[in-house]
């Protein structure tokens, strides 16, 4: 399987701080990578370095072919608006958009918006009951379902989520697990998950450990 | 058949119609910086050319010619959206597509449509939707309006005839070419109206003549009939008979003279025949600012000229005499006149009849685009694919999106994903 | 020759840019467009003086507008032919084939070099040889400063082959609206006046519609605003600025491209999106080029020209009711210039003037015309020009009745100077002013 992420001798500094010390590492196009670690760890580091939120201060970072060193701040957006779909812990949605409007708004900024498609795309995720609310109207679950649906609209090779079951309960989040497997399946989109939950990471494919910004260990989990 | 098949395509080409109105404003701007009435200097040209008439009468067939080919396009499409018989031509829709896909999608797309408000008709192979009011009806009218008008300017071109004459109180009407004389005109009345669009009306009535006719009374607008020409009215004027009486004219002098002098104001001469005399005539305004054409209390003023020199002035009633210095001048009587055209043109039914059309048409144009723009679709499983259809005079982006999204679904060797 | 530099400044930056616009719109012929558009300015800048002096300066100014107004006529032809044809493949194949293919490239090339050499050439009409060897040598400078600034220009500036005339004709008649006898948008008014006058009377005629007599008023007032003066200038705006509108229509209804063979709805909204974009760079020389028409406007109604009219002189009439003005007392008559005179009776003032025309001779004219309202004339470069309407007549045929020439005034001139008859005058005057007056208030 030819691999969607490559990074070699992968670093990133702040200052004197280390957040992500050399890291090699190729992730499988399709597959789904946990990644666990305590705070700090540089999890979310190496999360934003591979979806172009941020630059590295070292090595080598291959990601859908694209290097991403060598682009400018213009291809990194495009780079985000194209090949990346991101789910956060926080939601992020527009408070004063309806559902269809916050999906619609991440068509806007790839192309154009569609509101026949955004519409697809919450049906597909059961909030097709639910078009006309706005964020503050929906519940957790369903606030990240909406999140689901924009960060998959513009068909991105590669999901990524911070922590995206870190704010729901237990039965919410068995339903946002569920429905993202099922649109890996469908999809076929290569999924980077990071969590400081066991449950959660045993939904992928591998488990990677970081601490202090090192790759400690790696595990192969069964599928569910 | 080759040869007409290219002349029926060059016919119903939608660029004929442009093309022709294009040259014609070419020649307009070639004779406009050569001549100083070019509009009717072009008139004239193209009602004496043949050629040119030829030329212009490719745009009223032109009209036709498309009317029958979007005629026949409306048909077929009637006909594919109603029992499914006919050709899925994509020339009747804006985007025909082919994609892999089994008919076994089709009912949960029809459920999908259904939802959306469209009615869907379909066979296992076949699958139907449409929605909202076509606009054919309102394009038909329209392009049998312009058909019309450019039909009614033909025959005016080619078959307008005017004869001018002067409707005279108290005299028949005059007699046009083969035809008797008309009736007595009884009376010529000039009212005020207090419309919006008339301050005055006007009103003829004629006495029953030799010609058969009853009597009648001739309006302003829609123009009345008089022996298939119409009546149009053109100038008031009027009729004044006098006698002069000079030093050197003891005989006298009389003469009968339609006078273009109204409105008060106005001045109008003619030489006295015979003689060195020369009478100018102007109607004097009431002191009580009355209309004297309407009041019928005619008070002519005139000058009494010999080449340039003004031998006296004054003015006198109808029936009234003037006398000074041994000239003497004697309005014997004043009669209303109304200078009139009559006019033979068919053409004219042929504009109005297509401005009608051209009002109507707009408004059911307008009226359905705002409402309820129609949207078609046609869906065929051939083979292993299926090629879908569309068609929308309005609201095309959001029909599209629904277009695609069925066609997302049913583009899978799986079968329908559930929505 | 400063103040020459000064004028001829903007036809040179006019002619720069048409240099870019055909370098980019025929870009696979830049070498062949940019020879034949440099030869083409060298043959009109030199062929302008030529003319002037083989034909008469009327003549040849007269030729030059007749060009410039064919130009404008098939760029009005183009630009139907882009409206029509808007979204067609084949009609932009057709565009894209004429403007790569050679010949056509060079011979559009060509003809706009020639035609914005000629501008230049007439405006330094009233310069040296060396005035004119200067402006030759500056807009071939401008050739290779031009292809430079092209290669630069990014490439979302794109020019479409209807763009391309847009914004060639656009420029040229810019250019030559600076120039008083090239100027094109005034005539056009008068054009669109008589038309819109003789339209509405043969409408009325038609459609048996009564005479005015029988409106009231207020109707009768807004049907009146087609006789008048605004109805030229807005006619002949709406006609200056429509092919502009229509190549912008044409470009803005371009349908967007079929996607529904495309099967992921981002890929569908991409290409979508990449055809928004593409119709907007393309909508850049079109927007640009109605800019500079509204310019030329401006510049038509505005020109930067100075108008000799002097105060008028009053005079008064002999006991016997002659005016005479002696030809060297306190003007000379024979300077070339035109001198106003103002005689009062009763309660009249007839205005005239005299000025002496090319051929030599006196000419002795009302101060207004038979169709104008008498806001008088002013002289310019060897016209005279109506305040009213704007229309330039030539010096020597000032003195011939018709038209807007000022009204003849019958004089006897003699060694001393011109005599007149007072009375003549006068009437000549009060037939003049009535005339236009009856009409008037509401233009020709």
């Amino acid at each position: 399987m030819p691999s969607i992420i490559e990074t070699s001798q992968l670093t990133r500094n702040y200052g004197e701080i280390c957040a992500l010390k050399p890291l090699d590492l190729k992730v499988p196009e399709g597959e789904w990578l946990s990644v666990m670690g305590h705070s700090g760890s540089g999890k979310s580091t190496f999360m934003n370095l591979v979806g172009g939120l941020d630059r590295p201060s070292g090595g080598e970072l291959m990601v859908g072919g694209e290097n991403l060193l060598a682009l400018s701040e213009d291809g990194l957006a495009r780079f985000r608006r194209e090949f990346v779909g991101i789910i956060f812990q926080q939601h992020h949605l527009v408070p004063y958009l309806t559902a269809v409007e916050n999906v619609m708004m991440a068509q806007y900024f790839h192309s154009v918006p569609d509101e026949s498609e955004a519409i697809t795309a919450l049906q597909r995720v059961g909030l097709g009951h639910r078009l006309k609310n706005r964020p503050g109207e929906l519940s957790g679950g369903e606030q990240q379902r909406v999140c689901i649906a924009r960060a998959i609209i513009n068909s991105p090779k590669l999901l990524l989520g911070d922590e995206p079951t870190g704010n729901l309960d237990h039965k919410s989040t068995l339903m946002v697990m569920e429905l993202l497997k099922e649109l890996r399946a469908e999809v076929r989109f290569t999924v980077i998950m990071v969590t400081h939950n066991q449950e959660v990471a045993a939904w992928g494919d591998r488990t990677i450990y970081l601490d202090d910004g090192v790759l400690v260990r790696e595990e192969r989990v069964g599928q569910r | 058949m080759r040869v007409l098949g290219s002349a029926w395509k060059v016919l119903s080409a939608r660029a004929l119609t442009p093309v022709v109105i294009g040259l014609f404003l070419l020649l307009y701007v070639g004779i406009a910086f050569s001549a100083e009435d070019a509009l009717m200097a072009l008139i004239n040209l193209v009602a004496s050319s043949p050629s040119l008439i030829a030329l212009f009468s490719l745009i009223p067939l032109n009209r036709g010619a498309l009317l029958i080919r979007e005629l026949n396009d409306f048909r077929a499409r009637r006909r594919l959206l109603g029992d499914g018989t006919g050709i899925l031509e994509p020339r009747l829709f804006e985007q025909t597509v082919t994609i892999r896909g089994a008919a076994g999608g089709f009912p949960a797309a029809a459920r999908r449509l259904a939802g959306a408000g469209y009615r869907t008709r379909g066979t296992g192979a076949t699958l139907r939707a449409w929605k909202g009011v076509t606009a054919f009806p309102a394009r038909a009218l329209f392009l049998a309006a312009t058909a019309l008008f450019f039909c009614g300017i033909l025959l005016s071109l080619g078959g307008r005839v005017s004869a001018r004459g002067n409707v005279i109180e108290g005299v028949a009407l005059p007699a046009l070419e083969g035809s008797p004389a008309g009736g007595v005109v009884r009376r010529i009345a000039l009212e005020p109206s207090g419309g919006s669009l008339l301050a005055k009306t006007l009103s003829i009535e004629v006495a029953p003549g030799d010609d058969g006719e009853p009597a009648r009374s001739f309006g302003l607008y829609p123009p009345s009939r008089y022996h298939g020409s119409f009546v149009y009215p053109r100038y008031l004027g009027i009729g004044l008979r006098y006698r002069l009486f000079a030093p050197d004219l003891p005989g006298g002098a009389e003469d009968r003279l339609v006078l273009s002098i109204y409105p008060p104001g106005k001045e109008d001469g003619r030489e006295v025949e015979g003689t060195p005399y020369r009478l100018v005539f102007s109607l004097a305004q009431p002191a009580d600012g009355s209309d004297p054409y309407t009041t019928g209390n005619f008070t002519a003023q005139f000058k009494l000229m010999r080449g340039n020199d003004l031998l006296c002035a004054g003015s006198a009633p109808a029936g009234g005499a003037f006398a000074k210095d041994g000239y003497w001048v004697e309005i014997v009587e004043v009669r209303r006149v109304v200078v009139t055209d009559f006019i033979s043109d068919r053409g004219v039914y042929l504009v109005w009849l297509s401005s009608l059309f051209f009002v109507v048409a707009a408004l059911a144009w307008l009226s359905v685009r705002v409402v309820s723009p129609r949207r078609e679709m046609v869906f065929l499983s051939q083979g292993e694919g299926i090629t879908a259809s569309l068609r929308a005079e309005g609201r095309g982006r959001q029909t599209a999106g629904l277009f695609h999204e069925l066609l997302d679904a049913l583009n899978s060797a799986d079968g329908p994903h559930g929505t | 020759m400063t103040s020459m530099a000064v004028r001829l400044m903007p036809h040179l930056l006019a002619w720069g840019a048409m240099l870019l616009l055909l370098a980019r719109g025929c870009a696979g012929r830049r070498g062949t467009v940019a020879a034949a558009a440099g030869a083409g300015f060298i043959g009109g800048i030199v062929a302008a003086p030529a003319a002037a002096r083989l034909l008469g300066t009327d003549a040849s100014f007269d030729t030059a507008k007749i060009v410039l107004g064919a130009a404008f006529l098939v760029y009005c032809a183009v630009a139907v032919a882009a409206l029509y044809g808007s979204g067609r493949s084949s009609a932009a194949n057709w565009g894209e084939r004429l403007t790569c293919s050679a010949p056509v490239a060079a011979a559009g090339a060509f003809f706009t070099g020639v035609a914005g050499g000629a501008v230049c050439g007439f405006r330094s009409l009233s310069g040296s040889v060396t005035t004119v060897c200067a402006a030759a040598a500056a807009g071939l400078l401008l050739l290779p400063l031009m292809l430079l600034v092209e290669r630069r220009l990014p490439a979302a500036f794109v020019v479409s082959p209807a763009s391309l005339v847009s914004g060639i004709t656009s420029l040229l008649l810019f250019t030559s609206s600076s120039l008083l006898r090239l100027d094109l948008f005034s005539p056009l008014t008068m054009k669109v006046m008589k038309f819109s006058h003789d339209f509405v009377h043969q409408f009325f005629e038609s459609m048996l519609i009564p005479d005015h007599l029988f409106f009231t008023a207020r109707l009768w007032g807004f049907v009146g605003v087609l006789f008048s003066n605004a109805v030229g200038f807005w006619g002949a705006l709406v006609v200056w600025l429509a092919p502009a509108l229509l190549v912008i229509c044409a470009v803005a209804l371009e349908p967007l491209p079929a996607v529904a063979h495309l099967r992921e709805g981002a890929r569908r909204r991409k290409t979508i999106a990449a055809a928004i974009r593409a119709k907007r760079q393309r909508l850049a020389v079109p927007l640009l080029a109605l800019a500079v028409f509204s310019c030329a406007v401006y510049q038509s109604k505005f020109p930067a020209v100075e108008y000799w009219d002097p105060k008028p002189i009053q005079v008064s009439a002999s006991p016997a009711g002659e005016i005479f003005i002696p030809k060297k007392g306190e003007v000379d008559l024979e300077d070339g210039k035109l001198h106003k005179f103002l005689f009062k009776k009763g309660g009249t003032e007839a205005r005239f003037f005299i000025v002496m025309t090319p051929a030599g001779g006196l000419t002795v004219v009302l101060d207004a015309c038979s169709i104008c309202k008498p806001d008088g004339y002013g002289q310019t470069e060897g016209t005279v020009i109506c305040y009213y309407c704007k229309t330039l007549i030539p010096l020597d045929t000032v003195g011939r009745p018709g038209g807007c020439n000022p009204v003849p005034l019958p004089c006897a001139l003699k060694a001393d100077g011109v005599h007149i008859d007072g009375v003549t005058l006068v009437n000549r005057w009060v037939d003049t002013v009535q005339a236009t007056a009856r009409v008037g208030g509401e233009g020709k």
